[in-house]
């Protein structure tokens, strides 16, 4: 099936590449077929530009390179160029310390770098000897803190409550009694021996916590 | 013997001037056809061609014969085009250049002048010099420079859309609307070719 778009993109290609196109694909329309003649013409022209009237005269050639050398001369060659561009990327204060660098005297390249590895090894060295660590006694400072503490103290008592209206087991909750105060005694901190029983001579502090257990006896109920 | 372009170019890269000279022998034609063809006046063709030969003397050096001499010398070339394009560096003197040619030979009462230059061939010649001068003057400097390097330097789309720093459909739609612009003007009913152009702006 024929493509005038298609075919003409490719006639373009065709055309601008100098390849032949196949006589029976214009020959089937006649639209393509002028394109193609069109486009062979323009074509055709321009390439005739550069064949005739554009091309100078052999005579304006050597005029040509002569003016083209003269000022290829002035300018300055690559090398000189890239000296010109280093020295003043570097700046005057690295060409001055360059220039007092600079030996007049010729150095063989071999002792030159024999010289330079004997001092990079004795700096090394030298380097190496002085951070050897040295042992040094801790230094100690005392310094005095006051930490302020509040003094508080937590008294805890437990109260028991006799019921000796209780007849029949009276004895039994006597010993009862008895043996859970000495279980309750046992289990009890050593500092809480050292309580006084009674207030008398305690001073209080600013707060006193005291816990008063109603009902403490394990048999009421 | 004629020394190789190789020889010439590690001359040149030693700093040997005559060797880059001769270099600069080899390879004038050509450059300078393509600036004249871009810049359709003969005395900025001659700046802008040896412009591009100051450049590729000053970077000669960094040649690594990774291309042909001329495939460098070419991108050098079309730098210096695409500069000269934003500076406005062109005269625009297309006009001015085809008179100058016919003048001479036409006298003052219009008669052809000569026997040799005064022949049919050659009087269209430089009727057909001025058409397609005047035709690529119309172009943008763009389009003008797409359809040279696809026209007279055979140039892939894909190259100019590198060296053009572009991408390939719009390499590819300078050529095409160039085309469409010389085909109208150079063709002989002048007549405006649509579907070209239509062509043209679908890329």
């Amino acid at each position: 099936m024929h493509n005038c778009t298609e075919t003409k993109e490719r006639l373009i290609e065709l055309v601008l590449d100098g390849r032949p196109v196949e006589a029976s694909e214009l020959n089937a329309c006649a639209e393509c077929r002028a394109e193609f003649d069109a486009l062979n013409m323009t074509l055709r022209m321009t390439s005739r530009l550069s064949e005739t009237a554009a091309a100078p005269a052999e005579s304006y050639w050597s005029g040509y390179h002569e003016r083209l050398r003269g000022k290829l001369a002035t300018t300055p060659n690559p090398s000189h160029a890239e000296k010109q561009r280093r020295k003043e990327k570097l700046g005057p204060l690295f060409e001055t310390m360059r220039l007092c660098v600079r030996t007049q005297v010729r150095v063989p390249l071999p002792l030159a770098l024999a010289v330079i590895i004997a001092c990079l090894a004795l700096g090394v060295f030298a380097f190496r000897r002085t951070e050897t660590p040295v042992a040094q006694a801790p230094l100690l400072v005392h310094v005095p803190v006051q930490v302020p503490v509040v003094q508080e103290k937590v008294v805890t008592r437990v109260v028991y409550r006799d019921r000796r209206s209780s007849s029949r087991n009276s004895r039994r909750a006597i010993n009862d009694d008895a043996q859970t105060e000495s279980t309750f005694a046992k289990s009890r901190k050593p500092s809480t021996d050292e309580i006084p029983a009674s207030l008398n001579g305690f001073k209080p502090t600013d707060g006193i916590k005291l816990t008063v257990i109603k009902g403490g006896s394990p048999y009421e109920k | 013997m004629a020394d190789s372009d190789t020889e010439l170019i590690k001359r040149a890269q030693a700093q040997d001037l005559d060797a880059f000279c001769l270099l600069a022998e080899r390879y004038a034609r050509r450059i300078h056809l393509l600036a004249s063809h871009y810049c359709q006046n003969t005395q900025d063709a001659e700046d802008l061609s040896q412009e591009v030969w100051l450049k590729a003397y000053q970077a000669v050096q960094t040649f690594r014969f990774d291309s042909s001499f001329y495939t460098w010398l070419r991108r050098i070339t079309i730098n210096t085009f695409l500069n000269h394009r934003r500076s406005n560096f062109f005269r625009w003197r297309g006009q001015s250049t085809v008179v100058q040619l016919l003048s001479i030979d036409l006298d003052d009462s219009g008669e052809l002048v000569g026997s040799s230059s005064a022949s049919p061939e050659n009087i269209y010649n430089k009727l057909l010099f001025e058409n397609v001068v005047n035709a690529l003057a119309e172009l943008t400097a763009s389009q003008r420079l797409a359809f040279l390097l696809r026209h007279y330097e055979g140039m892939s789309y894909d190259e100019i859309a590198n060296a053009m720093n572009c991408s390939t459909g719009t390499a590819k739609k300078g050529v095409w609307r160039a085309i469409a612009k010389l085909r109208a003007r150079l063709s002989p009913d002048s007549h405006e070719p649509e579907p070209l152009i239509d062509l043209a702006s679908e890329y």
